[in-house]
């Protein structure tokens, strides 16, 4: 694997103690669609800010939703999603998803360059005394996750999708969030990029404190991480042993 | 100008004859509509005519704008039935942003521009009205039709903004900028064609009933200018207020 030099990448981000919200708890939740039978219903979990959950399970089992219903995409249909506390109904719910960014399962970029892919979440209001990470920095951040022949003034809507995935994944971790909502993160990447980026997001976790929820049906082996095992299926959702990387 | 009596509109029906037996003929199935559309002309526009001298001899501000009120209401109910969106309230945010921008616009043609004394003036208000509300409204249902087709297809985009602590004024920003353009490029078009392409209803008919075609021309510009500014200000305010009922309290996206 190459060595990468991450000190000048995660000095950038946001320190620990600057993270909000603290905790995040399922009360009960339920959610149903109209017309179809219920996708789960009464799960509980309380995630605590650094927490690293995957959530595995078989496909239409509601993964993604659950994701959704976390940065409030989604209502529940019964019981609530609170944060330290309160409902997620109430509050400033641009401030709660601006810190808990959501990395799509299909990779979206918005018309123009890849860098202003990287910096189009600061152009936002609530960002607006935050200056964008310089070109340098950005730069770093491609090359961390194996994309040095991808240029900065390259056209975004030209990558391929694993590209996309990894432009995603850095996107939304430069927004500085205190939890990452990942929806298969690495579902189009090959071999070696998907252990770099999992590699990446067990060090965000271990040096920066940053949560990461991880929807995924791959195989993944911690390196490092405390990694809290949830498997949804049959609309229940279901703690397994929680697992630490050999290296750790 | 040469008066049309009842025998010159009998002798009318011809056209439609004609066209009534090219249907038969052709069997193209079109008799029943044909006779029924014949007969709804007759009466809409006798009974709109009545109305209108009804209005004209009383000439009051408040029948006038009722008038004007009841002709926006069935612009707005045009654009309910043409924008194929069931999903999302449209029928009272459209109406009244009509109301409201459609009423300004037409005050500042009749007491400013033009300068008609009172401005209500019913030969002047309620036409030029009915113009700035038959315009817009095509410029509406662009416009929303655009706004809807455009947050479908970019659900994906928008949520995506939301996430990373867009407002949804924020992630809507491109779409709502290409529904009001959308709604407003015939009227710009029509600014360039004008007079070349076609002869505005409304010119004409002031030829017709023997104006100088100077004149005509000079009200013709100000009408053109008119709907301009009308479109503008009418789609801009629809597609705005429209865009907010597409969001719940928590800034999700109800269009699926």
């Amino acid at each position: 694997m190459t060595t990468i030099d991450w000190t000048p990448l995660l000095a950038h981000l946001d320190r620990p103690s600057a993270l909000w919200p603290k905790k995040i708890e399922l009360d009960d939740v339920g959610l149903q669609f109209e017309g179809k039978p219920p996708l789960f219903a009464g799960l509980n979990l309380t995630i605590d800010s650094g927490d690293f959950i995957l959530i595995q399970g078989p496909s239409g089992s509601g993964k993604s939703s659950l994701l959704r219903l976390l940065n409030r995409l989604q209502d529940p249909t019964t019981g609530d999603v609170l944060v330290d506390g309160a409902s997620t109904a109430e509050g400033d719910i641009t401030r709660l998803r601006r810190a808990l960014a959501w990395v799509q399962q299909t990779p979206v970029v918005i018309d123009g360059s890849v860098a202003d892919n990287l910096t189009w979440a600061f152009g936002f209001d609530i960002a607006k005394r935050k200056s964008p990470p310089d070109r340098e920095t950005l730069r770093g951040w491609l090359d961390a996750v194996l994309m040095e022949d991808v240029a900065l003034d390259d056209d975004a809507s030209v990558l391929s999708v694993g590209q996309q995935q990894r432009l995603s994944i850095v996107r939304a971790l430069l927004t500085g969030p205190t939890l990452l909502l990942c929806d298969e993160p690495t579902s189009a990447l090959d071999d070696a990029s998907r252990e770099i980026v999992q590699d990446w997001l067990e060090r965000v976790n271990i040096e920066k404190g940053i949560g990461v929820v991880m929807v995924t049906h791959l195989p993944f082996t911690p390196r490092r991480a405390r990694v809290r095992r949830l498997l949804l299926e049959a609309g229940s959702l279901i703690e397994q042993q929680s697992e630490r990387g050999a290296e750790a | 100008m040469i008066e049309i009596g009842p025998l010159q509109l009998v002798l009318c029906l011809i056209f439609v004859v004609v066209a009534g037996t090219g249907s038969v003929v052709l069997r193209l199935g079109l008799e029943r509509d044909l006779a029924w559309g014949t007969v709804r002309t007759f009466a809409q526009l006798f009974l709109v005519g009545y109305v209108l001298k009804f209005v004209f001899q009383i000439s009051h501000p408040v029948l006038v704008l009722l008038v004007f009120a009841f002709m926006i209401f069935w612009a707005a109910h045009a654009v309910r039935g043409r924008v194929k969106e069931k999903q999302v309230r449209l029928f009272l945010p459209t109406f009244v942003s009509m109301l409201v921008s459609y009423t300004a616009v037409a005050w500042v043609v009749t007491a400013v521009i033009v300068q008609v004394d009172p401005w209500y003036k019913p030969q002047y208000f309620i036409p030029l009205g009915g113009m700035i509300a038959g315009n817009s409204m095509n410029a509406i249902t662009l416009a929303l039709e655009r706004l809807f087709a455009d947050l479908r297809d970019g659900r994906a985009r928008v949520e995506l903004a939301l996430s990373l602590g867009a407002t949804y004024q924020e992630a809507t920003a491109p779409m709502v900028r290409q529904a009001i353009r959308t709604g407003m490029i015939p009227s710009i078009n029509a600014l360039m064609t004008v007079g070349l392409v076609s002869l505005p209803g409304m010119m004409t008919g002031q030829i017709l009933a023997g104006s100088d075609p100077v004149v005509a021309i000079e009200y013709q510009i100000v009408v053109m200018l008119m709907l301009v500014a009308s479109t503008a200000i009418g789609s801009t305010i629809v597609v705005h207020v429209v865009r907010r009922t597409c969001f719940t309290r928590s800034s999700q996206l109800i269009l699926r």
